[in-house]
């Protein structure tokens, strides 16, 4: 193979394909942009001024973000441990592997509608709550923060396995046996040379299951009823229910500014914080 | 620097004399009926380069993990420093490995790396400093101290491995085939340096390879492996000159075999039918095995044994043959000539300087060779080696 091949036509097909994809995604982008500032006569930032100066609005991205971050948090928090079996089980790890996976092979819709069976008042939970007398009234698992945070946890939770344990499966094979033999008991082991090279996968985990939980539109409709909404899940409603397009473009904009600026301070924090662990 | 003694291992003045010593009695290791090793025996002298060569699947590296630790055997002892190690993790022996991998943290600097065992034993700050500086400079590396591992060429990082272990002042340090993914040149600076090393630090090391030719070089003692047994544990010119069996004759050096039967074994002399005719040779060149009339044997030669002569000159009282030049190549120093003698191919080298009197290719030749020089060995058994495996 040469490193310089002749142009020839076909092979500027090969780009339409791309061409293709980049170019619907400027065209609605800039829909999306046009919408949202749009105005009966020009442009103007209404449909902003309206999303933010409402207060019951402004709860909704404290939840959104919030609800987010403790969705990451405790998806990387309870994957570890699992991907950190994956990896010590060599021989049992692919079928496990499936076993993380399996929920994934269901859609979204019908597992958040068996977290309504779980959940509900009168759901399995609550039904041996207080069967076992634990509880005498009903607790409120969902239509709430609570209830999104359990369905949006485990809908992202195989995302946080998958990450961590390649990194994991990354590191190379004996540096355990190296530093048990420099005289490190294996918590030490785990502490300065596994955690720190599996930081990486877990941080990776962390920015990518707060990215997709942010846009969540199924689960906060779903297990947050109407009084709890998601920005995704709003604008959701905006489209659907009081066919507001400007509206809703605007409050896309707005997850859009959130989720990049997020994932530039998740990143700057990831480097500040890989650095000092080394 | 003298090999100072870290307190914990100071005990009283009969041991400090065997500070790097090794005694392996009666180890065997089996995994479930695969048997690795046999039941071996080996004394390592505090202070000696030791080398385990063997074919892979002979059983070194698994020795090697047994005196790590790593492994534990299914009978026998280990002793090192004249304490029995038996149950003792990696961690509580006294020794350092370096690993074929060399396994260094890629997510720590030079220094980091030759500093951790030092912080896991929580050595104070400017000690610490003071050791990582030095062992950083017995290695050559002391102005790389804070690069990253990923910065480093590969004879770097094998030293790198080499400070972080010896930086610990083990008594012991287990190498596995370090150099084995260099190329040869580098390979070679880094046989030189590791044996400089080892005489300053006067460390015992035990050092895996299946290169005769590294083995020889570095280790004052080698230990020849196959089959999961020792089938010699010798100086490296004992071995190649007093080879045990045709097995370590082979693996050591290059080896003319010739095929013969015993024709009658006298006081001092065996005869045996071979080709030519019926030669006499010198019993003392018997090696590891009684033999009876009658028997197939093979007599070894050494290249560098084997003259080569004009056709009509006189032989001097040595055995003579006569043959021709199949080849003749020169290496250097030396010239390598590829012989016939009936059916039997030959390889004999000669110096180089000598050349002007030796035969060209295609010429009819004499070969000659001392009878005090051919060694007399049992053929190899049936591949032994089978039914041993490397590990599971």
């Amino acid at each position: 193979m040469t490193e310089t091949q002749p142009a020839s036509p076909a092979k500027a097909l090969l780009l339409l394909p791309v061409l293709v994809l980049l170019g619907l995604f400027f065209v609605s982008v800039f829909q999306l942009f046009s919408n949202g500032f749009a105005d009966a006569d020009g442009w103007s930032l209404r449909y902003f001024r309206q999303i933010l100066n409402r207060s019951d609005y402004q709860v909704i991205f404290a939840r959104t973000i919030l609800s987010s971050l403790t969705v990451a948090l405790l998806s990387v928090a309870l994957s570890y441990p699992i991907a950190l079996l994956l990896w010590r089980l060599e021989r049992w790890r692919n079928t496990l592997l499936i076993v993380v996976l399996v929920p994934w092979l269901v859609s979204l819709v019908v597992r958040t509608y068996g977290w309504l069976v779980l959940l509900g008042p009168k759901g399995v939970i609550n039904g041996m709550l207080a069967w076992t007398g634990i509880v005498h009234q009903p607790l409120a698992l969902m239509f709430n923060d609570l209830g999104i945070v359990i369905g949006l946890t485990h809908v992202l939770i195989p995302f946080a396995v998958i990450s961590i344990l390649s990194s994991l499966l990354a590191i190379e094979s004996n540096l355990e046996e190296a530093s048990g033999v420099l005289g490190a008991s294996r918590f030490q082991t785990f502490r300065r040379i596994v955690l720190p090279l599996s930081l990486p996968g877990a941080f990776t985990a962390l920015i990518v299951i707060f990215l997709a939980s942010i846009g969540a539109i199924v689960t906060p409709i779903v297990l947050g009823g109407m009084s709890h909404q998601f920005v995704g899940s709003q604008i959701y409603q905006e489209v659907m229910y009081t066919f507001n397009l400007n509206k809703a473009a605007a409050w896309s904009i707005c997850l859009l500014a959130i989720s990049f600026l997020s994932l530039l301070l998740l990143k700057a924090i990831e480097r500040r914080l890989i650095g000092t662990l080394e | 620097m003298s090999p100072a003694q870290p307190e914990a291992l100071a005990p009283a003045a009969p041991f400090r004399a065997a500070r790097g010593s090794i005694h392996v009695a009666g180890v065997a290791k089996a995994y479930g009926a695969t048997t690795v090793l046999t039941g071996l025996d080996l004394t390592v002298e505090a202070g000696t380069f030791v080398t385990l060569l063997g074919p892979s699947g002979c059983g070194k590296t698994t020795l090697l993990r047994l005196i790590a630790g790593f492994i534990q055997p299914s009978a026998g002892k280990i002793a090192i420093d004249g304490r029995d190690m038996a149950g003792l993790p990696p961690q509580r022996r006294p020794i350092g490995m370096v690993f074929q991998n060399l396994a260094l943290f890629p997510h720590f600097s030079v220094e980091e790396n030759v500093a951790y065992g030092l912080r896991l034993r929580n050595v104070p700050e400017t000690e610490l400093r003071r050791k990582v500086k030095t062992f950083l400079d017995l290695v050559g590396l002391g102005h790389l101290g804070n690069r990253r591992i990923s910065q480093l060429s590969g004879g770097q990082k094998q030293r790198v491995a080499l400070a972080r272990s010896l930086v610990l002042e083990p008594s012991i340090l287990l190498l596995d085939e370090p150099l084995s993914a260099l190329d040869l040149q580098l390979r070679k600076q880094l046989q030189v340096a590791l044996k400089e090393i080892q005489r300053e630090l006067g460390t015992t090391f035990v050092f895996v390879t299946h290169d005769q030719e590294e083995a020889t070089l570095m280790s004052d003692r080698i230990v020849v492996m196959s089959a999961g047994a020792i089938q010699q544990y010798d100086t490296p010119p004992a071995i190649y000159s007093q080879p045990a069996n045709l097995f370590v004759a082979k693996f050591v050096g290059e080896l003319n075999e010739i095929p013969g039967r015993i024709a009658a074994v006298t006081a001092g002399t065996i005869e045996i039918d071979g080709p030519g005719g019926r030669h006499a040779l010198p019993a003392s060149g018997l090696r590891g095995f009684s033999p009876a009339a009658g028997a197939s044997c093979v007599i070894g030669l050494r290249p560098e044994r084997i003259a080569i002569l004009p056709p009509d000159a006189d032989a001097g009282g040595r055995i003579a043959l006569p043959g021709t030049v199949i080849e003749r190549i020169a290496l250097g120093p030396v010239l390598r000539f590829i012989l016939r003698c009936g059916e039997q191919r030959l390889v004999a080298v000669r110096l180089a300087s000598d050349g002007a009197a030796l035969p060209e290719a295609g010429s009819t030749c004499r070969i000659a060779f001392d009878p005090a020089d051919a060694q007399v060995f049992e053929p190899l058994a049936a591949p032994a080696a089978a039914s041993f495996g490397e590990k599971p």
